[in-house]
């Protein structure tokens, strides 16, 4: 009977995998037919893509509900834009690193404010703390006028690897590719990981992780700290994409976009984040053309309707639960697991 | 229907199924003639190929007020081109975006126009952070010709980039004099914190102290700032003469409340806003802003032909809510578009080169508030500016500048 509850679980869980490989074929594939529109906007979906993950990591994989995954992607775009306008630096080699550092640091820094206090913060705590570090990060920059104030910094240069421009079309459109599924293959092996284990306890029954020894508050610090990497990541390549950086892109109103894109995808199963990016961005493209002033609104009811009726996202449509919580360490673990007398036999 | 129009929509028709014939046609030879045949371009034989306009502007969210008359001028005009035949033989086709006062969308719907599109000009944009998000990728990365045509900051010098409203120079060299004239020289200078009021209030500071004014205060809010007491209170106990205001709803109706309660209006004082128009007015009650001086490039109470004859037609098409005022950068859509029309008819051509080198020197006698023309070198336009002052909820005109008055920007 163990066995074929064994085998059904096996076979549920192929969803994801083949999920993974469907995007994956279809973004490769993706530029071969389509036409200078269509690869520009799929590179935008690729690059706010890294954002959704870098959300998914920290609520669906460590319960921080932060809406300030903006706040690390708009600094490192302007970080990025300044260096690049002001000292006329394009180097891939120094940009995206900058990304990744930028990312960091104001991660480390909201994370000593709102995390890892004294007293074990609430959810709500974290998501207002982060909301209110968005926001005002947001209006400090549309009054600064060294920054562009409201108008914010246009007429990014490219992005140049040896001289090279990477002009955006096919070139940007694999490199964002490349650097989303070193990310997603970086992150899907993380979360499977002991210490995805270790996430996922700290997600269902915080106190209980912390009776067992664990450090629940750096865990958690050091998930937030690596998504304020990756949100940074994707800030930098997003301001070269566009070509410009404005205090838009630090604001509260792109947070809870990056929160909208994974609950609509699929929260805490990563693949789930990209999903989301690209249904919404496409729809709210296609709706606009089809209804130029009420898309809003249709999309508005579309996000709640699926919201309210499917927690788990459209992934939830195809991945059962099970699948999405996932299993962890090497694959024969659990296997072994279930059969100590053999354990105990190779032991003696 | 009239006439021109059922020609221009039965040129459409023929249009496509012209195109489809040539496509057709142009499969056969490939087929025919083996791969490299498709070097050949037939786009000469196309004599009605349309003439593709892109219009990007805030149709949804906080600036639509402004981006619905910049659609909807946008429409009466190219409707009326088409009317009277189109444009070098070819009919005008409209390519209209939602840019929903959001930058970051805006710029992917300007590259649908620029990449997908391939429209031949974009016009549009209202918040200077809108034009200087989508700039880059219209002229820049987009090679295509871009005119904006709201009332700003000034100080747009991107080549291809092409300004329609009024400058800081247009909007105060008339008028600070009148002010000092008819209110006093004492100015107090309360503004919304982000960069048009910033750029605005250093040339007419220097403006008033030309003319022998004063700047008692100058001081910056956020937007949605809504207790103006101590401003308030500086303004009367400084006896200040003219409130020079340049902030913005949702914070304006709060300090004119708080300022008309404090008796400013009453003891004489003049309040002066430059972004002013008809649909500003109903912001506030009317008495709140009896006397309130500003300067445009166009109100309804010139009742000059020109402008008469586009009000009549605008509220006929889209009576209501959304009126055609100046406030709202229809006008500059209108001259925008008019003037580009006189520049593709002069270059018979709508390449962006051509279309740049006679645009730079484009002229239209008619328009709103009288005839405009570019300052060639500068990609702005010299044009007629009015001082108009409310009464009773309306504009009364009270001074014409003398001549067309000359943008001061990228000389």
């Amino acid at each position: 009977m163990s066995k074929r509850s064994l085998g059904l679980i096996h076979k549920q869980r192929r969803m994801i995998p083949r999920i993974e490989a469907l995007l994956l074929t279809a973004f490769l594939v993706f530029p071969v037919w389509a036409d200078d529109f269509w690869i520009l906007f799929a590179t935008r979906v690729l690059i706010v893509g890294l954002l959704a993950l870098s959300f998914d990591l920290v609520w669906g994989y460590a319960g921080i509900l932060s809406f300030g995954q903006a706040l690390f992607f708009g600094m490192a775009g302007y970080s990025c834009a300044l260096l690049a306008t002001k000292l006329g630096v394009t180097s891939i080699l120094v940009m995206l690193p900058l990304a990744l550092a930028v990312g960091l640091i104001v991660a480390i820094v909201i994370n000593l404010l709102v995390i890892l206090g004294k007293r074990i913060p609430t959810t709500v705590f974290v998501a207002l703390g982060t909301l209110t570090g968005s926001y005002v990060v947001e209006r400090l920059a549309r009054g600064w006028s060294y920054v562009g104030g409201q108008n914010g910094i246009p007429s990014l240069p490219r992005l140049t690897v040896g001289g090279y421009e990477i002009v955006e079309g096919k070139g940007y459109y694999y490199m964002a590719l490349g650097i989303l599924l070193a990310v997603y293959v970086g992150l899907r092996y993380l979360t499977r990981s002991q210490f995805g284990l270790v996430l996922a306890g700290i997600r269902l029954q915080e106190a209980r992780m912390a009776f067992f020894g664990y450090k629940v508050q750096s865990y958690k610090g050091m998930v937030f700290a690596l998504a304020g990497m990756i949100a940074g990541l994707s800030g930098g390549l997003y301001a070269f994409h566009e070509g410009y950086v404005g205090p838009g892109q630090l604001g509260p109103v792109l947070s809870t976009q990056a929160v909208l894109y994974v609950l609509f995808g699929g929260v805490g199963t990563l693949v789930g984040g990209l999903v989301g990016v690209g249904i919404i961005d496409l729809f709210s493209y296609l709706l606009s053309q089809k209804w130029e002033t009420g898309w809003p609104i249709v999309l508005g009811m579309l996000l709640l309707v699926v919201v309210m009726f499917r927690p788990t996202g459209l992934i939830g449509l195809v991945v059962s639960e099970r699948e999405r919580m996932g299993s962890f360490g090497k694959r024969d673990r659990t296997a072994s697991a279930k059969r100590p007398k053999d354990a105990a036999d190779t032991i003696s | 229907m009239s006439n021109g129009e059922f020609q221009v929509r039965q040129r459409l028709q023929s249009y496509s199924r012209r195109l489809f014939v040539q496509r057709a046609g142009l499969l056969g030879g490939m087929i025919a003639l083996g791969a490299g045949s498709y070097l050949y371009n037939p786009r000469g034989s196309w004599a009605a190929d349309p003439i593709k306009v892109g219009i990007a502007t805030d149709l949804t969210g906080p600036i639509s007020w402004g981006g619905i008359p910049n659609a909807n001028v946008a429409k009466m005009v190219i409707d009326d081109m088409n009317a009277s035949g189109g444009l070098l033989g070819r009919p005008l086709q409209i390519y209209l975006e939602d840019t929903a006062t959001n930058e970051a969308l805006a710029v992917t719907k300007v590259r649908k126009l620029v990449t997908q599109d391939r429209v031949d000009v974009v016009l549009g944009g209202i918040t200077s952070s809108m034009r200087n998000a989508i700039k880059d990728t219209i002229v820049n990365r987009g090679k295509t010709l871009y005119i904006y045509p709201q009332l700003y900051e000034g100080k747009e010098c991107t080549p291809y980039l092409f300004c329609t409203g009024p400058t800081p120079a247009q909007q105060c060299d008339t008028f600070i004099p009148w002010l000092i004239k008819n209110g006093g020289k004492k100015f107090y200078l309360p503004s919304a914190d982000y960069v048009w009021p910033h750029v605005l209030n250093a040339y007419a500071r220097k403006t008033i102290e030309q003319n022998g004014g004063e700047v008692v205060g100058e001081e910056y809010f956020p937007v949605d700032h809504n207790d103006y007491g101590a401003t308030v209170n500086k303004i009367m106990a400084s006896k200040v003469n003219v409130v020079f205001n340049t902030t913005i709803p949702p914070g304006l109706a709060a300090f004119f409340k708080q300022l008309y309660e404090a008796g400013f209006n009453r003891n004489g004082g003049r309040l002066a806003c430059v972004y002013y128009d008809e649909n500003a007015l109903n912001i506030t009650p009317a008495e709140e802003i009896e006397g309130l001086g500003s300067c445009l490039d166009y109100f309804k109470a010139i009742n000059d032909p020109g402008g008469n004859k586009i009000q009549a037609e605008y509220n006929k098409l889209y009576p209501g809510v959304n009126p055609f005022t100046a406030g709202s950068a229809a006008t500059g859509m209108y001259r925008g578009l008019k003037l580009w029309e006189a520049a593709v008819k002069e270059a018979k051509s709508v390449k962006r080169e051509d279309v740049a080198k006679a645009l730079d020197h484009a002229k239209i006698l008619e328009g709103p508030g009288g005839g405009s023309e570019f300052v060639p070198g500068t990609r702005h336009v010299k044009m007629n500016m009015y001082t108009a002052v409310s009464k009773g909820g309306k504009f009364e005109i009270v001074e014409k500048s003398k001549g067309p008055v000359m943008p001061g920007e990228c000389g």
